[in-house]
């Protein structure tokens, strides 16, 4: 089965342009966190700075023994100098750990209280935003182990004379800590590093609240676009629908038209279209009209040039006339005959449609009208079988046993000049009323099913030319069956042996 | 003397061709081309046979008209109409305004020359009593072949002269079933099938007009007709 797509589903794929939205966004906010961390590294580095100056040519403050709290002038320096969130500490030369302050944890600040309306929004939507965000936590291992002093970069850089600094994970990977070290000289000598570090929580929870703000926002621009777009588009495509419904039905396969009603006092393009429908279906069923009409207005023109040429050769055949010219007035009545027929046929049709606008009805039983006429038609057909099947019980139609004769006898014509002679024409009447008449032969080709009982429509492909067909017949067994509350379809016996014509015509 | 019949049809050439003939077997014909030419001499002599067509020149339902001022002026005068409408509504106006027959174009001139005949030999009929009569009776019908008059049940039934041809057809031999070609041949029309139902219905509707259980006339689908005797 090919794939089809709706025009909702158009629709969504359309809505696919919005997706850049979150990720510019994702994008800023990264963009922003960088710069933050920039400055939060020159803020570090600043106050490593700090402390290193105030150290500066002071050695007996670094006397101290690795181990202990740092106390008295030093404790008060690293006080002075540090803030909270903060962790100084310092090392000498042998990169041994002499003094250390401050805590890399945050005092659990209260949350603010929410600011605004997307402030709220963004924490009700925390639930769905956490899958995607990974909230920094406050609880993370902050040991400073052995290694990470002496094997650390920065330290060893500083220790070098030069200012380092440095990202890594704390030990349990559950934070990020940046770390700034300073050397300390004591004239040209280093003495010691200074090493200030803090976490990145500060910057990252400030990330992921704008974060949580661009995927709140994100997500209620989709929601409401989604539902507008889809309700959009489900009038729309619903409105289609009718119309594509309408327009289907509008011509049955009795190549009737029907006149549309979806969206035609509408005044956008749908309604146009509707209404360009109409139009072009009014002109058909004019046109369809027309074809009905043809057939009777052209028996009716023609009846007087053909009484002209009939007269005329009549009037000649009672003159003397030479051998020769008796041969042509012979061909030329010959040729009479033929348009005869033709004038026939169509007037035939013509006033079987004055016949079924009557409202006269009779009820009568079909079974004896099938048993007549299918005793008629081994005469007239006499290289034709026919098999007649009936139901026991009688089967009483309303309408006029004549036209139900006159219908039967169009049927057996058409099954007759079709039929293979295989087998058989098959007349079947059943209980409920439906007739059906089946002969082996050639199968419809299946664009003509519909259009078969319309007016001047045939399908005989070597019509013999002396024996006119108009495509009448069926046509005319279309105006019966619907005279008598029926209506008649032609289809392909399902083995693909012959053809199958139904009239269903309801029983009363 | 020769009988006259008049023609009443717009179209010269057909006018022409139905005067010749009916000249060759002998009538003498006076042609009209219009109702208000036609009405005119009509006026000052009648002829002994009026054909009309329906539609004339700028009147499509003139036909009509003058049949019904010369059923004015003469209540015998036998009139035939002759035309290309060949609709049930155009034959029961046309027999309804008082006309003997109707008869489509397509009917070939043996047809009408059969008409016309018959309609001559009753009109002389009807003036001088008959010499011997010529009667079909059947049960209840009577049919006077000279002078083309139906009764049933003692009362006349006003039939059309193709009528009385079928029903004489039919009754001519009761029980027997007479399929449409061969009562075509007996009305001396050729039509097609449901133009012999119609007339059939007819029929059955005058005799009904008398008789109202009348069912003498049987339909046999996909048959034709049989008298029930």
């Amino acid at each position: 089965m090919r794939l089809r797509f709706g025009l909702r589903a158009k629709v969504a794929l359309v809505a696919l342009v919005l997706a850049p939205i979150p990720w510019l966004g994702y994008r800023y906010v990264k963009d922003m966190e960088a710069v933050l961390r920039e400055g939060q590294e020159q803020a570090l580095v600043a106050t490593a700075r700090a402390v290193a100056t105030a150290l500066h040519d002071r050695p007996e403050l670094l006397d101290l023994r690795p181990g202990v709290a740092a106390e008295g002038e030093m404790e008060r320096i690293l006080k002075s100098l540090g803030r909270a969130d903060l962790r100084i500490w310092i090392v000498d030369r042998q990169e041994r750990l002499l003094a250390i302050t401050g805590d890399l944890r945050k005092k659990a600040a209260p949350e603010r209280p929410p600011g605004d309306a997307l402030d709220v929004l963004a924490r009700s939507l925390r639930p769905v935003t956490a899958v995607l965000l990974e909230r920094p936590t406050e609880d993370f291992d902050d040991a400073l182990p052995e290694s990470q002093i002496s094997g650390a970069g920065e330290v060893r850089a500083a220790l070098q004379g030069m200012a380092g600094r440095r990202w890594r994970n704390s030990t349990d990977a559950r934070a990020v800590i940046l770390s700034a070290a300073h050397p300390v000289w004591s004239g040209d000598d280093v003495m010691g590093a200074v090493v200030v570090e803090e976490t990145t929580n500060a910057i990252r929870s400030l990330s992921d609240r704008t974060l949580e703000k661009v995927v709140a926002v994100t997500l209620v621009v989709f929601a409401l676009g989604a539902v507008v777009l889809l309700a959009f588009a489900s009038r729309l495509s619903l409105r289609l629908r009718r119309l594509r419904d309408e327009a289907e039905d509008a011509i049955d396969s009795q190549g009737r038209v029907k006149k549309l009603i979806a969206g035609s006092s509408s005044r956008d393009e749908i309604g146009d279209l509707s209404r360009s429908f109409s139009t072009a279906l009014e002109r058909l069923a004019q046109y369809n009209a027309y074809l009905e009409k043809l057939g009777g207005r052209l028996s009716h023109e023609l009846r007087t040039p053909v009484t002209v040429v009939r007269s005329s050769l009549e009037n000649l055949r009672m003159t003397a006339l030479p051998e020769e010219a008796r041969v042509y007035t012979e061909r030329a009545s010959e040729g009479l005959a033929r348009l005869d027929t033709i004038l026939t046929r169509m007037s035939e049709a013509t006033r079987l449609e004055s016949l079924v606008r009557q409202p006269e009805r009779e009820r009568f039983d079909a079974r004896e009208v099938l048993r007549g006429c299918v005793s008629g038609y081994a005469s007239i057909y006499p290289a034709v079988r026919f098999a007649l099947s009936l139901p026991d019980t009688p089967v009483m139609l309303r309408g006029a046993p004549d036209l139900y004769a006159q219908m039967l006898d169009k049927l057996a014509a058409n099954a007759a000049d079709f039929s293979s002679r295989e087998e058989p024409v098959r007349i079947r009447l059943d209980e409920k009323g439906s007739l059906t008449v089946s002969n082996s032969g050639p199968l419809l080709p299946p664009e003509m099913a519909g259009r078969l009982f319309q007016s001047m429509v045939s399908i005989r492909p070597d019509a013999d030319p002396r024996e006119p067909h108009l495509g009448l017949g069926l046509y005319m067994v279309r105006l019966i069956a619907e005279f008598h509350g029926g209506e008649a379809r032609a289809a392909n016996r399902e083995d693909g042996s012959g053809v199958v014509l139904r009239v269903d015509c309801p029983i009363q | 003397m020769a009988k006259t019949v008049a023609i009443v049809e717009d179209d010269a050439a057909i006018r022409a061709n139905y005067a010749d003939m009916l000249k060759k077997h002998g009538y003498q014909v006076s042609a009209f081309a219009d109702r208000g030419s036609a009405l005119a001499a009509f006026r000052s002599r009648l002829p002994d046979l009026a054909l009309l067509d329906i539609g004339l020149a700028g009147e499509p339902d003139g036909g009509f008209a003058l049949c019904r001022e010369l059923r004015a002026l003469s209540a015998a005068l036998p009139i035939i109409f002759l035309t290309a409408r060949d609709s049930d509504f155009d034959v029961i106006s046309g027999l309804r305004m008082g006309a003997d027959d109707y008869l489509t174009k397509d009917a070939g001139m043996p047809h009408l020359l059969a008409r016309i005949s018959a309609l001559f030999r009753r009109a002389d009929l009807v003036r001088e009593a008959p010499a011997e009569e010529e009667i079909l009776e059947r049960a209840e019908l009577r049919l006077d072949m000279k002078r083309f008059l139906a009764t049933w049940k003692g009362k006349p039934v006003d039939l059309t002269l193709t009528e009385f041809w079928l029903v004489h057809g039919v009754a001519r031999f009761p029980g027997h079933v007479k399929n449409r070609e061969q009562l075509m041949k007996e009305a001396h029309i050729v039509v097609d099938d449901s133009t012999i139902t119609s007339h059939v219905k007819r029929i059955r509707r005058k005799f009904q007009a008398i008789d109202e259980s009348f069912a003498a006339i049987d339909t046999v689908y996909g048959l034709g007709y049989r008298w029930n005797a």
